[in-house]
């Protein structure tokens, strides 16, 4: 099946694992037939491989799309704005942090390259109409999910945002924590610092301005990714 | 593309090129690099996640590894390329969606160039040169005009 019939039978098997093909060999060999010699692509050989690895990238991005899958993120290094009608979260943490950007980054300005951000980690949540986008410098890369029946759920993420804004609504809270001990998200900050945390937490038109990172697993029902000229 | 050989440096990185799979290797090279790239968060975050965290830097930094080994070891290319393949569309679910889903192109891409790549091939004739042979052949017109295009 991997052999097209043209191929000399020499090149159907990788050569020898001890021979790292001297370079000397490969010149005789391309002298002898007259003209060059080179390597090359076979179409129907890398279709065998392209063809299986094209449905399965498919079939991910289709059980994904279903929320049947759960999708990682972990991004840094621009803003990004996340948006949501509704979030819906158990085991929430809150504490300041100081983000430090990269040596000689040029966004860091007069800032000395360094960002307060408050960082916000939920155990799991959910998320109804979430979108994120990222703006690449004139376009956005646009992520929504979650805008049918089903929502958008994530486990263990942590956010460190610059602008966090809502309709906050907490069970429990606990305000005024050193950092070091907070045990609800399983996240902890540095010590000496003020924290809060809470068992749950609705946030209700939820718009974050992310500055550095958030990590987590979403399970992104109804993904649509797409470029735009607007953010959310 | 040079067709004609240079001497010196040039010459010599056209040889190398033509005894390994360059493009595949390439490719899934620059596409490992690229999904790291999209997740510069910090590592204490990461760690913080958990091993699920640090998959999404394992996986991409394996494809830059066998990227580069598909270059410099290209005896064992197969090996490499379907590993390659699916650690591309692993990043899918572990690195931002295959780094919004341009890593996990370039990846399956050149890992399928790696897999398909043969060493030693004719040299390759033009679809013109090739059609206008065929049409030679089917005459049975001047059968020397047909070798001199071979």
């Amino acid at each position: 099946m991997a052999s097209s019939p043209d191929v000399p039978s020499a090149g159907n098997t990788p050569e020898n694992p001890g021979s790292d093909t001297p370079p000397e060999a490969a010149n005789a060999a391309g002298s002898t037939a007259g003209g060059e010699r080179r390597g090359r692509v076979r179409a129907r050989r890398a279709a065998v491989m392209a063809v299986p690895a094209t449905l399965i990238a498919a079939g991910l991005a289709v059980l994904t799309a279903q929320g049947a899958l759960g999708v990682q993120f972990a991004i840094s290094g621009m803003p990004f704005t996340v948006t949501a009608t509704e979030l819906n979260g158990t085991g929430f943490e809150q504490f300041g942090a100081l983000d430090n950007m990269a040596e000689g980054s040029p966004n860091a300005g007069d800032t000395g390259g360094q960002v307060l951000v408050v960082t916000s980690a939920i155990k799991n949540a959910t998320l109804t109409k979430l979108c994120q986008s990222v703006d690449l410098g004139g376009i956005n890369l646009l992520i929504t999910a979650g805008s049918g029946a089903e929502k958008v759920s994530a486990t263990d993420l942590t956010t460190d945002s610059t602008v966090l804004s809502g309709n906050a609504e907490f069970n429990n809270i606990e305000i005024g924590n050193d950092a070091s001990t907070l045990t609800k998200a399983g996240v902890k900050g540095p010590i000496g610092v003020f924290s809060q945390q809470a068992d749950t937490v609705r946030i209700a038109n939820l718009r974050q301005t992310n500055y550095a990172t958030t990590a987590g697993v979403f399970k992104l029902p109804g993904l649509k990714l797409r470029f735009s000229d607007s953010g959310c | 593309m040079p067709d004609r050989p240079h001497r010196g440096p040039r010459l010599a990185f056209r040889g190398w090129r033509a005894r390994r799979p360059f493009w595949g290797g390439l490719l899934l090279t620059l596409a490992g690099g690229e999904i790291l790239l999209t997740e510069k968060a910090s590592l204490k975050v990461v760690l913080h996640i958990g091993m699920q965290g640090l998959a999404g830097y394992l996986l991409p930094g394996l494809m830059v590894l066998l990227g580069l080994l598909i270059l410099f070891n290209p005896s064992q290319r197969l090996f490499y390329s379907i590993t390659g393949v699916l650690l591309s569309l692993g990043t899918w679910l572990t690195s931002n969606l295959g780094g919004f889903f341009l890593g996990l192109l370039l990846g399956v891409i050149g890992s399928c160039l790696a897999f398909g790549w043969l060493p030693d091939q004719e040299p390759r004739v033009s679809r013109r040169a090739r059609r206008k042979r065929a049409r030679a052949a089917a005459r049975a017109l001047t059968p020397d005009r047909a070798e001199g295009a071979a």
